[in-house]
């Protein structure tokens, strides 16, 4: 009788899905450098190689959670250079792709968040989270952000001859480059290739 | 409605306009994490430069430029 119940529950389960089963483990991700066209791997590869045995894989792990990058904007410059050119991608673009600097979502949104006084960002606190100086962050900006494996993007250690670097003259520089993927201030930053304009999300920073 | 004529809109992030008394100035987005823009009014110099080479010397001053934002005290932020 024991036996019969037992097979009679083991057919229930069996037949309604209910067996129990291991807990879904996300896939993991690809290596960023698979993302890469062979220039940027290239550059990626060095990079890695320089900062050994610190990595882009190391970095992205430890230091961007849900793998989520954000940056900010003057909006100025956002209407001049996205909105009103209908960029398809963010950052500055060459032959060889388009340059972004990016840093870690959650870095960005609580600077953001803890800077807000009265409906409107504190450019002093925004520019003291994030190292900058704070003309860096006056009037309307816009935070864009992007998550790195939905869109599939191209990341690497950032490297001194990408676009837009600023070259640092003196020690007392805090908006300058310098290479291992922090800024001078401390941020962890990341170089993106070709990000996606219509796969970003763009928020208003009064 | 802008008294100044666009140039030049490049997708390096720069661009140059002449202004109602023919004078060229370059608009520059500069930083990282944080981009702003600045504008830097060209000299007598640049302005010869840009009038024999085009965009080739445009882009080098812009990339000049966003190595150095105060470029020498002669950028201006652009709010």
């Amino acid at each position: 009788m024991k036996n019969a119940v037992a097979v009679a529950l083991l057919c229930v389960l069996v037949t309604s899905g209910c067996v129990p089963t291991r807990a879904a483990i996300p896939p993991t991700p690809a290596p960023l450098v698979e993302r890469c066209d062979a220039t940027q791997a290239q550059l990626s590869v060095e990079a890695d190689q320089r900062a050994s045995p610190w990595s882009i894989e190391k970095h992205v792990a430890r230091n961007f959670p849900g793998r989520h990058v954000s940056w900010l904007m003057k909006d100025s410059a956002y209407q001049t250079f996205v909105v009103q050119t209908n960029a398809k991608n963010f950052g500055r673009c060459n032959d060889t792709g388009c340059y972004l600097f990016a840093a870690p979502t959650t870095v960005i949104q609580r600077a953001v968040q803890e800077s807000m006084k009265d409906g409107k960002h504190d450019p002093e606190v925004l520019g003291k989270a994030l190292g900058l100086p704070a003309k860096n962050f006056e009037g309307t900006l816009r935070m864009m952000t992007l998550d790195l494996d939905a869109t599939g993007v191209c990341v690497r250690l950032p490297v001194e001859s990408d676009p837009g670097v600023w070259k640092c003259t003196t020690p007392e520089e805090t908006d300058c480059f310098k290479f291992g993927g922090y800024t001078s201030g401390g941020v962890p930053e990341v170089m993106v290739l070709n990000a996606p304009v219509a796969q970003a999300r763009v928020e208003e920073v009064p | 409605m802008s008294d100044e004529e666009v140039l030049l809109q490049s997708p390096l992030l720069y661009r140059l306009l002449r202004d109602r008394s023919g004078a060229l100035l370059m608009e520059v987005v500069v930083g990282g994490i944080a981009m702003s823009m600045v504008r830097v009014r060209l000299n007598a110099e640049e302005t010869a430069a840009y009038a024999r080479e085009g965009q080739a010397f445009a882009d080098r001053l812009a990339k000049a430029i966003m190595a150095d934002p105060p470029f020498g005290g002669r950028a201006v932020d652009v709010p």
